[in-house]
């Protein structure tokens, strides 16, 4: 069966502390209004969360924003959310910063944000230019139970 | 926008109980520090961190548990963690907590596996 989108969101939020808590806030009713487990809701929301903080920390955009898009869609199979996360800053090198990664299980006080977002995604990728801003795409699946 | 993170103490015979409530980021993460440290200076050595009521963390919150972590077993002493949802769980494993502190599912069990 063709995929529809059932319900797309679209939010553009300052770059302030704490303001993570809003987008992933968006998400989580976007995702429970599909039907979507209450951990996968909990991982999209870790997610977001750390894509968030990135972009807040390490983008060094001038218009000091995070542009958000959620995307909804259902089939027969189940459901999919698909999140991307823009800023307009600075890019970055998504390999060198993967080589700097800690080994998984090693204590390691930074530098985890973007493995926590491919531990609780299914898919992630990133585009990213210098001084053209980086977007991190996510999706979350969801087999349908009947 | 703020989300504050509440935490309560329960002195047991051996050790103490913290309690967080809400967001654990950096401030969060803060705030649990400070307690946790006030703790350490009067002399406790095993603290148990009860998470039932946080639902979020994130990894700037999760590194400040790392310092209390390893200011404590500086000291010679042991944190645990107990009541984790399954995906703090699952980041505290990714983050390398779950090396160094003890998790379990319930306080019951945590408080007489640590001798509380």
């Amino acid at each position: 069966m063709t995929a529809t989108a059932d319900r797309q969101m679209e939010l553009t939020l300052p770059m302030v502390p704490d303001i993570e808590i809003a987008a992933a806030r968006a998400v989580a009713n976007l995702a429970r209004e599909m039907g979507m487990s209450s951990e996968h809701v909990d991982e999209m929301q870790h997610a977001v969360i750390e894509a968030c903080i990135n972009a807040r920390e390490h983008s060094g955009c001038a218009d000091n924003r995070i542009y958000l898009r959620f995307l909804g869609t259902s089939d027969s199979d189940g459901s999919r959310i698909d999140i991307w996360v823009t800023d307009h800053g600075k890019g970055f090198d998504p390999q060198e910063a993967r080589s700097r990664r800690p080994v998984p299980g090693t204590p390691h006080k930074r530098g985890r944000g973007l493995q926590l977002i491919e531990l609780h995604m299914d898919e992630v990728d990133i585009s990213t230019t210098r001084n053209g801003g980086t977007t991190i795409h996510m999706v979350k699946y969801e087999k349908r139970h009947d | 926008m703020t989300e504050e993170l509440k935490v309560a103490v329960e002195r047991k015979n051996q050790g103490a109980i913290l309690y967080t409530k809400g967001y654990i980021n950096n401030v969060g993460g803060e705030e649990i520090a400070n307690r946790a440290y006030e703790l350490m200076d009067g002399g406790v050595k095993t603290l148990l961190l009860n998470l039932r009521e946080t639902k979020i963390v994130n990894s700037i919150g999760i590194s400040i548990l790392i310092e209390i972590i390893e200011k404590m077993m500086d000291k010679g002493g042991k944190i645990a963690f107990c009541c984790l949802t399954p995906v703090i769980h699952k980041t505290f494993q990714i983050m390398g907590l779950a090396n160094y502190a003890s998790i379990y599912d319930n306080e019951e069990v945590a408080v007489k596996e640590l001798g509380m």
